[in-house]
């Protein structure tokens, strides 16, 4: 498909700009150097969260990509925003679907850290083939993934959420009322941001291929899926199943945003780019939900059981161990460290 | 995985709760706000045993009646759990009786043996003792008291239990088997709004229905907080009911309440108007004093919240139904509805998840519901928090039916009403005057929903009668039916509605009838009024007492320190003048006859055990007797 006119105006471009800002500087104002204190603490679900966010998910852009027989800018596009780190968004999706908001802060610490190297790394290595088809198609100039300009985007990207850290630092109260707005503010603008595409660009949306959206569609889900069996299969517990889950398929759109806009400035491929990031932060947001629902509905009785000895720890101290009749507890949660295995039932 | 334990009595429902949930925390007390003593089901029970068999050994006879003074700890259950597996009934009071009372319920109970909570009780026990020839024995409850001379503590007796029971003593046992059904569990003495005390028994049968029928999905997981009164069968009847399905109960206090809830996280609570009207209050002011950004934020909510719920309690046909609705109407509403739905819930979805869960967060977080019984909820109040989605579930019922007769069930949520009947419930609605059967009434219209009437209840609850009174038994409990002297109807969708109390209707001069508890509802939304009383029996009109309220007028400014220094102030005169004209009004819905002509302040205010119930209740006849040179001075001037 082929932008003819172009997608964003300079408003939009600023507005976005501002999200970008806001949403980052509400992530970071919900930070504090204890988060990342505590991806120490539980390393083996950080580790399965990476392996799950920069392993799998790049895989299934890729996958998706070469199946579905994508442009090659939409093919980059979705690669990556299926290298992107996890954003805050994740974090109360998480809270919502009763999984582990603990474990979900800590894997979108590491990762918004650790993207500064895998994001280029995975690029390079997932979207050469398309970067050549690109480049054949578009004879005129010369197309490489702009390593530097995605690194210094990245960078640039941090800023705002070392600035909020400070905020969080200096004055919690404030910290919190950013954190709400960014919230608010990142919902208004990407609703802006569709009814503007609707209303001027209505063709586009008939025009998309079907395979762009189910490829948009499908990230998601797709990542949802697969990090719930994969920390399945690696032995996690339901409350932290549902978190890297949401992990995994939920990214930082606002930081897709921000490289798309700072890296790669070729008009034609950032429209086709843009485009795909924006349907994707619509049904990433969509899908969340009814997931989260879901999530919320199933893990009723093993969350409930975790807050009532979370909360027996609470009240009558470290050592106390809740103890369930054993007809009570589904099998797998038998196994769970927080029924009577371990002196402290804290998971 | 909800399980509840069937019982034929409460011995054996302790019995079976130990076997079943056995290792579970049962009670916590309370030591800091971070430390609580758990007691398990299991230990509860074997002390239980103990203390059971050290009462036989005292001479406590099956069906005896034992005093049980004191308000909720752990010693009171276990104390009652002893009772109970003893084949006995306790009179249980809290620690503020009176001293006539003490007198008068010993005598009248015919009690030969006492427990008293604390050393102030056992004091006044002893005092009166000279007067109370049957009783014999005083056992102290806290741990930490001194007894005085012939006065046990629950502890000796448990030890002298414990020695007995491991020389094979298994009296217990024979009266726990030896507990019929229609024997009495407990015999409680209710100071209700009108008259002297009264002895309602009630039965192990009566208390074991209430524990199968009661609604909730509830399970071992679940977090009780306990703050009301447990003498009161409201409280009681949820400790047991908690027993049944093996959560734990967490001793909190009113001073407590907020550091307990959001330590404890609550998922299941009784509950007073009263304390959701604080709650409430606290919740609107923590707001007030918030971030301007987050003022905002929460005033979106909240409204977004208010048309979804409607929306969603229409659609599911949940909404008030005094009236039935034509299907025409219905036709034109409910695609309206839809489509509200559908627009607000992404916004509803966002706003829900940033902003009101931090509210519920307030109230522990895990709050499923709470039933609040014991009084009227306010209207207002009720709405705000199933709006802010902490459901709260009112229910209705009396002493006198163990207690609850209907309570909203979450499946059928209906605000502005009691619910549906309990299970094995039947209620009726009767004409005061005619005695005629309004609903169910097949030859009336809609089967006679919403007519009005006074409500009478056939059911397991029903309790055996008053004790030594035959006389008022027959005239309260008629046929097997229990004439509540409420005032009531059923709703469209088969909810019952709580209209007034029968015995509190005003009758003006001109012969139409007031209730007082509806415009006193709407009086008390007014922050400047802390108390009110309807007044105008066989007047040309109704007036109004008023106790205003000194820390609302502080806050606007008022250098006071009590409520005598706010009646003789014009302002204040003013401010409460416009509050009545602006919630007693024909736009809210009151009839001229129904408006507050003219109003007095008093000068104190309100308290406990004086002109409220336990329950924050107000006695009208208490109110009236101390305030009559008041109540005639209002009516002079007209």
């Amino acid at each position: 498909m082929v932008f003819t006119t172009e997608l964003l105006i300079d408003i939009d471009k600023a507005l976005l700009a501002v999200m970008i800002f806001v949403i980052m500087f509400g992530m970071g104002s919900s930070l504090t150097i204890n988060d990342f204190k505590a991806i120490a603490k539980s390393p083996r679900g950080v580790l399965i969260g990476f392996l799950s966010q920069f392993g799998l998910m790049p895989l299934i852009a890729f996958g998706l990509s070469t199946v579905l027989n994508l442009d090659p800018a939409f093919a980059i596009a979705l690669i990556l925003i299926g290298c992107l780190p996890g954003g805050t968004t994740s974090n109360m999706f998480t809270y919502f679907s009763r999984g582990s908001v603990a474990l979900s802060i800590s894997m979108t610490t590491a990762s918004t850290i650790l993207a500064l190297f895998m994001m280029p790394l995975l690029l390079k290595l997932y979207t050469a083939g398309f970067a050549e088809s690109l480049q054949a198609m578009n004879k005129t100039s010369e197309f490489v993934i702009p390593t530097k300009d995605i690194i210094s985007s990245l960078v640039l990207v941090l800023v705002p959420v070392v600035l909020g850290m400070i905020l969080r630092k200096k004055s919690p109260d404030w910290a919190k009322t950013a954190e709400d707005t960014a919230g608010f503010v990142g919902m208004i603008v990407i609703l802006y941001l569709i009814f503007t595409a609707f209303f001027r660009h209505g063709k586009y949306f008939l025009e998309t291929p079907i395979t762009v959206y189910i490829a948009a569609i499908g990230l998601g889900l797709a990542g949802f899926l697969f990090g719930y069996y994969l920390s399945k299969a690696l032995g996690m517990f339901p409350l932290h199943q549902r978190a890297i889950s949401l992990e995994t398929g939920i990214q930082n759109g606002p930081v897709a945003f921000a490289v798309i806009l700072l890296s790669f400035k070729e008009p034609f491929i950032q429209n086709q780019m843009i485009w795909l990031a924006i349907l994707y932060s619509t049904f990433i947001v969509i899908s969340s939900s009814f997931i989260t629902l879901y999530f919320r509905k199933k893990g009723r009785f093993d969350w409930d059981i975790y807050k009532n000895t979370v909360i027996h720890n609470r009240l009558f101290g470290d050592n106390y161990v809740t103890q369930y009749p054993c007809s009570f507890l589904p099998k797998p949660l038998q196994k769970d460290p927080s029924q009577g295995a371990n002196k402290s039932q804290k998971r | 995985m909800a399980y509840r334990i069937q019982a034929e009595n409460l011995a054996a429902l302790f019995q079976k709760s130990a076997e079943k949930y056995n290792d579970l925390p049962a009670f916590a007390t309370r030591e800091s706000a971070l430390q609580w003593t758990p007691i398990t089901y299991k230990e509860l029970y074997a002390q239980g045993l103990e203390v059971a068999t050290g009462l036989i050994a005292m001479g406590v006879q099956a069906r005896d009646h034992i005093g049980h003074f004191g308000d909720n700890r752990l010693e009171w259950i276990l104390a009652d759990c002893a009772v109970q597996l003893s084949g006995a009934a306790d009179v249980p009071r809290g620690r503020d009786v009176t001293d006539a009372e003490l007198e008068y319920i010993i005598e009248h109970a015919e009690i030969k043996f006492a427990f008293v909570e604390t050393e102030e009780l056992q004091n006044r026990l002893l005092d009166l003792k000279s007067k109370l020839p049957l009783l014999q024995q005083i056992v102290l409850l806290d741990p930490k008291a001194n007894a005085k001379e012939g006065v046990k503590t629950l502890l000796e007796v448990k030890e002298m239990g414990a020695k007995l029971r491991k020389q094979n003593d298994r009296r217990v046992e024979e009266r726990m088997a030896g507990i019929k059904p229609d024997d009495l569990f407990t015999l409680i003495y209710t100071s209700g709004t009108t008259g002297k005390p009264k002895g309602v028994m009630l039965t192990h049968a009566n208390m074991v229905s209430q524990v199968k029928n009661l609604p909730g999905k509830h399970n071992m997981n679940d977090r009780i907080l306990s703050v009301l009164p447990i003498w009161h069968v409201f409280e009681r009847v949820v400790e047991m009911y908690t027993i049944g399905f093996g959560g734990c109960t967490f001793y909190s206090s009113i001073q407590n309440l907020g550091d307990d809830m959001r330590n404890i996280e609550p998922t299941f609570m009784a509950s007073a108007p009263r304390l959701w009207e604080k709650l409430h209050e606290r919740i609107i002011q923590n707001i007030k004093s918030s971030h301007p950004v987050r003022q905002i934020l929460f005033h979106i909510a909240y409204f977004l919240s208010r048309h979804y719920t409607a929306s969603v309690y229409y659609i599911n046909n949940k909404n008030l139904k005094t009236q039935p609705e034509h299907w025409l109407k219905k036709v034109f509403l409910l695609p309206f509805h839809i489509l509200r739905f559908v627009l607000i819930i992404p916004w509803y979805g966002f706003f829900n998840a940033a902003v009101l869960e931090r509210i519920r967060l307030g109230a522990g977080g895990s709050l499923g519901a709470t039933i609040s019984g014991g009084g009227a909820l306010p209207i207002h109040i009720d709405r705000f928090f199933n709006n802010v989605g902490i459901p709260v579930l009112e229910g209705y019922g009396m002493t006198e039916s163990s207690p609850v007769i209907s309570v909203r069930a979450f499946e059928n949520l209906v605000v502005g009403t009691v619910g549906p009947a309990l299970p094995e419930t039947e209620i009726q609605i009767v004409d005061i005057e005619t005695g005629d059967v309004l609903f169910p009434n097949i030859k009336k219209a809609h089967n006679g929903r919403g007519v009005r009437g006074e409500i009478w209840v056939k059911g397991p609850q029903v309790m055996k009668g008053y004790f030594k009174d035959a006389e008022l038994t027959n005239k309260t409990i008629v046929d097997g039916w229990l004439r509540t002297g409420d005032l009531g109807m059923m709703t469209h969708n088969d909810c019952l509605k709580i209209l007034g109390r029968s015995k509190s209707t005003i009758v003006l001069l001109s012969g139409e009838n007031v209730e007082p508890e509806p415009i006193e509802m709407s009086l008390q939304q007014s922050e400047y009024i802390e108390h009110c009383m309807v007044v105008g029996q066989d007047k040309k009109f109704i007036g109004v007492i008023i106790v205003p309220s000194v820390l609302k007028f502080r806050q606007e400014g008022f250098k006071v320190k009590t409520v005598a220094e706010l009646v003789d102030n014009n302002d204040v005169q003013k401010i409460i003048r416009a509050e009545i004209k602006r919630l007693n009004s024909s736009q809210n819905g009151f009839r001229h006859f129904e408006q507050v002509k003219d109003f007095r302040m008093l000068n104190e205010s309100f308290e406990v055990g004086n002109e409220l119930t336990n329950l924050f209740k107000i006695k009208r006849h208490i109110v009236e007797k101390k305030y009559n040179d008041v109540i005639n001075d209002l009516f002079k001037t007209a």
